[in-house]
């Protein structure tokens, strides 16, 4: 009976054993990235962002742009869902109404006055404006009110919602940020592998050139970027052209990583097996190379994703990057710009909290995912 | 003589990334659309004149715009290391008599915040990486992120506003009414001081962030190192065991990036400058690149901050070279 029990706990020993030792680099990397509380907190929040963001016309009641805007409800505060008030309670959640109203009793200018006995009852599934996603034109949103509009985070001073805005502007920024890095990456991929492949005075003259581009300030360096733009451009050309200009500029830093691993990894033996059997230069760069840290360069990417997003921001922010018609995080920061906004409409630094989630999740993944990445973290103390 | 050969090649070294800044600077403006022959006459044509092709081309003619590409970028370059920017296009003033203060003002305010940076940095990131207790060390990590996640634009547009609401006093500009364009002077002095510690305290801030991690990082590396372990058994133990051993060990690296710290500092400078109003380099570069496209202007600005750069990575590196015969062996092979 002993002797079983005893031989079950050997297999199950052999098979962690194996399960370690057959592991791939992703495997590992994700076992020990389970083990940090902070970074899994920061990819839970990072997930239902990113997925917010990708789903957000669905999400949100009404059309980001200029379209979806509530005339009568201007620079207006959020209303707040409620289920209980003086009038007593219901099962749904329900705002009030609101009207707008100028008389001389108000000095006549606009003044919105709620009203308490008309209430709004929350819907969930109802039509509303329509949006193309995947291809395909919809109507139904998550949720809206019977009559009238919600607008949870408040309107801006043209009377869009500022709710649908901000998950459409983190789709945006996303996406900049996307294609941003994947620029970078390629170019980084090309040029570090070379530089690192070849080494000696193909790595020199390289290494001269990344440092030269390393040392001119990125920001100045966009800004006259983004001067060529001509203001006759559309938001899509500008998104674009702006997510270009971000991958160019950011290529140096992935470059160097790729080479330092490249040079690391090109005297071991089985890249000289390789070559022993005529294999070109792109193949065992290709087949051997890459595959040996590709963990290691989606780590350096989402590390050098938020960096990406606060450049957008930064851009967008001094008016040289996106602009109104497009909903990314910079143009709504660049909304909470006037002491109008600290002083009188203070939901309108709602996106800026969300901004701040974002970034500090993709950092603490970074960080726990660097951590998890570093093959001697656990020796290591 | 093993020093001065150092200094003279990491000399050369400086001076073949500047050339090959300036070709990549130069290149960018000459994209941009239109010249400056272009804009001079656009302002003269606004002033009521007429305007022909003829005047166009008698225009870049003279202001040798006719020559070709590789001739004018090397009269520009030449030009510029002797501190000669030429005209700008849009203002039509001498560039350099238009930057001089400013740029050298912008300089002092980042090297400051720089240095204020560091002198937070090195003791927070020590304490950081040596202490043992997980509170102490999240909540440091949670706030050098917060400084990454909070943009110094951001920053400086709250305490503004506060400032603005609270004391009635917006904080903005680096002068004073009455002492902005006046001479030097001792209370010119103060005045700016009592305004400068805000870009100096916003610009610090993400920098410090950075600092603080970068401290933390290597100063973990090094505390785990064996020479560590000799020394704290010889009876070496407490704030003189680190100071004295692993301290001194990772200050290399971090001079070594002083260059980059400052280049960061840089990109925010014209952000910073745009909300507090500044008078400086920052604030003209951003009118230079927003308003007027004033190409000559932006390529100067751009230029001059890189050579800053490029400067402070030269001295560290000759810093480094004295203090450690290592450096000075490694480049010379």
């Amino acid at each position: 009976m002993t002797d079983t029990t005893a031989n079950v706990d050997v297999n199950v020993n052999q098979k962690l054993k194996e399960a370690y030792f057959t592991a791939s680099q992703g495997q590992l990397i994700w076992t020990r990235f389970k083990k940090q509380k902070a970074a899994m907190v920061g990819a839970g929040i990072l997930i239902v962002l990113v997925l917010a963001g990708f789903f957000a016309p669905f999400l949100t009641p009404y059309d980001p742009t200029i379209a979806g805007r509530n005339k009568d409800y201007v620079n207006g505060a959020p209303n707040v869902p409620s289920f209980c008030d003086s009038n007593g309670c219901s099962l749904t959640p329900f705002v009030y109404t609101y009207n707008r109203t100028r008389s001389i009793k108000t000095n006549f200018r606009w003044v919105t006055e709620i009203d308490k006995d008309a209430r709004r009852y929350l819907v969930f599934l109802p039509e509303g404006d329509q949006y193309k996603f995947l291809g395909m034109n919809f109507k139904t949103h998550l949720f809206g009110v019977d009559s009238g509009k919600i607008h949870i985070f408040g309107t801006d001073s043209t009377g869009k919602d500022i709710y649908s805005r901000t998950l459409q502007a983190i789709n945006t920024s996303l996406a900049v940020g996307t294609i941003g890095v994947f620029i970078a990456f390629v170019l980084a991929l090309i040029i570090g592998g070379i530089s690192g492949y070849y080494g000696g005075w193909i790595d020199s003259v390289l290494q001269m050139m990344t440092d030269a581009v390393r040392t001119i300030p990125t920001i100045p360096l966009f800004m006259a970027l983004a001067a060529f733009i001509p203001d006759t451009w559309s938001s899509e050309t500008r998104f674009l052209f702006i997510s270009i200009i971000l991958g160019f500029v950011g290529w140096p830093t992935l470059a160097r990583r790729v080479r330092t691993h490249l040079l690391t990894e090109r005297n071991q033996e089985y890249v000289l097996a390789a070559q022993l059997c005529g294999a070109s230069a792109g193949h065992v760069i290709r087949r051997h190379l890459l595959p040996s840290f590709t963990s290691y360069i989606i780590v350096d990417l989402i590390i050098s994703f938020p960096y990406m997003v606060l450049s957008e921001t930064a851009l967008s922010f001094i008016g040289l990057g996106l602009k109104d018609p497009v909903n990314s995080l910079g143009v709504m920061l660049q909304n909470v710009t006037s002491a109008d906004v600290l002083l009188n409409y203070q939901w309108y630094f709602i996106p800026v909290i969300f901004f701040i989630i974002l970034v500090l999740a993709f950092v603490f993944v970074g960080d726990g995912l660097r951590d998890a990445a570093d093959p001697y973290a656990d020796t290591k103390k | 003589m093993q020093f001065f050969r150092f200094a003279i090649t990491r000399a050369f070294l400086a001076i073949f990334t500047l050339i090959l800044v300036s070709l990549i600077v130069f290149s960018l403006m000459e994209l941009v659309p239109g010249d400056c022959a272009e804009r001079y006459l656009a302002f003269k044509s606004s002033q009521g004149g007429a305007i022909t092709i003829a005047d166009v081309e008698a225009e870049r003619v003279r202001l040798g715009l006719d020559r070709p590409y590789m001739v004018r970028w090397g009269s520009w370059i030449i030009n510029a290391f002797q501190g000669e920017f030429g005209d700008s296009c849009i203002l039509r003033l001498n560039i350099s008599e238009l930057l001089g203060q400013k740029f050298w003002l912008s300089l002092a305010i980042c090297l400051t915040s720089l240095l204020v940076a560091y002198l937070i940095a090195i003791p927070v990131g020590i304490i950081s990486a040596t202490s043992k207790s997980p509170w102490l060390n999240n909540s440091l990590r949670l706030v050098s992120y917060l400084g990454l996640a909070l943009p110094n634009f951001l920053l400086a547009l709250i305490i503004m506003l506060f400032s603005t609401v609270y004391f009635g006093d917006t904080l903005t500009g680096l002068f004073s009414k009455e002492f902005r364009d006046a001479a030097w002077s001792y209370d010119r002095v103060i005045d700016f001081l009592s305004r400068a510690w805000l870009p100096v305290f916003i610009l610090s801030w993400s920098a410090t962030a950075f600092a603080i991690q970068t401290v933390r990082a290597l100063m973990s590396d090094e505390v785990g190192k064996l020479y560590v372990t000799a020394a704290s058994a010889r009876g070496v133990s407490g704030r003189r065991l680190l100071w004295r051993y692993p301290a001194r060990h990772s200050l290399g690296p971090i001079i070594n990036s002083l260059g980059f710290d400052l280049n960061r500092i840089f990109n925010e400078l014209p952000i910073v400058a745009l909300i507090l109003t500044l008078t400086e380099a920052g604030s003209l570069l951003i009118e230079a690149l927003a308003r007027s496209n004033d190409q000559q202007l932006a390529g100067a600005i751009i230029f001059m901050l890189t050579a800053s750069i490029v400067a402070i990575n030269f001295i560290t590196d000759i810093i480094l070279a004295l203090t450690d015969p290592r450096v000075r062996r490694s480049i010379l092979g």
